[in-house]
């Protein structure tokens, strides 16, 4: 079984307080997502997530507070916007859509945050690494 | 095609004195269609006036009122340029104030050509032509029917021919930004050919051209190695038009969705989760 790549971009106000709030719980998580933080997770730009499909990510991940709670205000109003036609893109090139998953988790959610990790990861090492697909 | 030319020559000729000058095409002594400005003191270049093959103006009128501030111009536009202008307005470089729009009517034959849902100008004051009806993208919607594996195939086979010689980009009516992310070594990297997976030249681009593509087909049509790149272009026009409920060029008022925040029912349309 091959272990799969992951990289999650966690918004520093909430899904990153997120993170440290599931550690402190001591939740277990599989260790395959590698946490890059972000100011506001609208600072994702379409780029970014493309990019790291080209360098070998077999999934990537963009966590952000809830729409209402962003320390920007509308900051993830921007994420919302974007991500999801980021997400058709890939559709229509051939790429699993599956790969690419967008989820609010805020401070307080160490459980949810745990579990969407838990999900994806699961999710992605069901799936032939990226690198074999794409040849 | 024969009776919109005569027509389109006598709307230009009445306009001339009201405007500085009218940019439509003209064919050159060698036969080479290209964008033109007609005045009025040289009013006899009227008879190289040409409309078929089409060339994107929007660009060429965006660069004289750059460099005119104060001049008051008409443009000859097809439904595309038209969308063109429109969206080039609502990014703050165009002022339609300045523009008389002359709106050139598709015919049936060209509306196939560019497989264009609505080939009629729906803003310009005088038009020229009968009205044409839209035609089905056929290319678009048999790419829809193929799965996964065959969409990735399909793209790996058109790619491969890509040379990255920055065509598309160069023709296209919407691209006016200074600075592009498709210049920057970060993104697309110099010198790499074939396209990685996934394509980043390609999936930058038609990300940047959400709710800005005007469905004018030219990049296609510039294209030396014939990639269909609006299939991509016309499939994300066709989600944000679900989603944002903003179609490209249409509504003077409405402003782009990346302009503003989330509206009512907008979240719910996209997909995620709750």
């Amino acid at each position: 079984m091959y272990e799969p790549k992951i990289i999650g971009f966690l918004c520093n106000w909430c899904s990153y307080r997120g993170a440290d709030t599931a550690g402190m719980a001591r939740l277990k998580y599989p260790p395959n997502v590698k946490i890059v933080r972000v100011p506001c997770s609208g600072r994702i730009s379409p780029e970014l997530v493309l990019r790291t499909f080209r360098e070998g990510a077999d999934g990537v991940m963009v966590l952000g507070c809830h729409i209402g709670d962003c320390h920007y205000a509308t900051g993830n109003h921007r994420t919302a916007k974007r991500m999801p036609v980021l997400r058709n893109l890939l559709a229509y090139s051939g790429i699993d859509p599956e790969r690419f998953y967008i989820n609010w988790v805020s401070a307080a959610e160490g459980e949810k945050f745990a579990t969407v990790i838990h999900q994806f990861t699961e999710k992605i090492r069901a799936m032939p690494p990226f690198s074999e697909v794409v040849g | 095609m024969s009776e919109r030319l005569p027509a389109l020559r006598e709307a230009i000729r009445k306009l001339l004195p009201e405007v500085e000058g009218v940019l439509g095409l003209r064919r050159g002594p060698a036969g080479i269609v290209t964008p033109h400005l007609f005045v009025a003191e040289r009013a006899g270049e009227l008879d190289a006036l040409a409309i078929w093959p089409k060339e994107p103006l929007p660009d060429v009128l965006r660069k004289i009122l750059k460099a005119h501030p104060t001049a008051k111009l008409a443009v000859v536009c097809r439904r595309c340029e038209e969308r063109g202008i429109v969206e080039m307005s609502k990014h703050a470089q165009i002022d339609l104030a300045r523009v008389t729009l002359i709106g050139l009517q598709c015919t049936r034959a060209e509306a196939e050509f560019c497989r264009c849902a609505k080939p009629a100008t729906i803003h310009a004051r005088i038009t020229v032509g009968k009205p044409g009806e839209g035609v089905a993208d056929r290319v678009t919607d048999d790419f829809l029917k193929k799965d996964q594996a065959g969409r990735l195939a399909f793209w790996k086979e058109h790619f491969l021919h890509c040379i990255k010689c920055y065509g598309c980009r160069n023709v296209c009516p919407q691209c006016f930004c200074n600075v592009c992310a498709l210049e920057d070594e970060t993104w697309v990297e110099t010198g790499r050919l074939p396209m990685p997976v996934p394509p980043m030249y390609h999936l930058v681009r038609a990300m940047h051209m959400t709710a800005k593509c005007v469905a004018c087909r030219e990049c296609e049509e510039t294209c030396p190695t014939g990639i269909p790149l609006a299939i991509h272009f016309r499939l994300i026009a066709r989600d944000v038009e679900e989603m944002f409920k903003y179609e490209t060029g249409a509504a003077i008022e409405q402003s782009p969705p990346h302009f503003l925040v989330l509206e009512e029912g907008e979240y719910e349309r996209t997909g995620l989760p709750h």
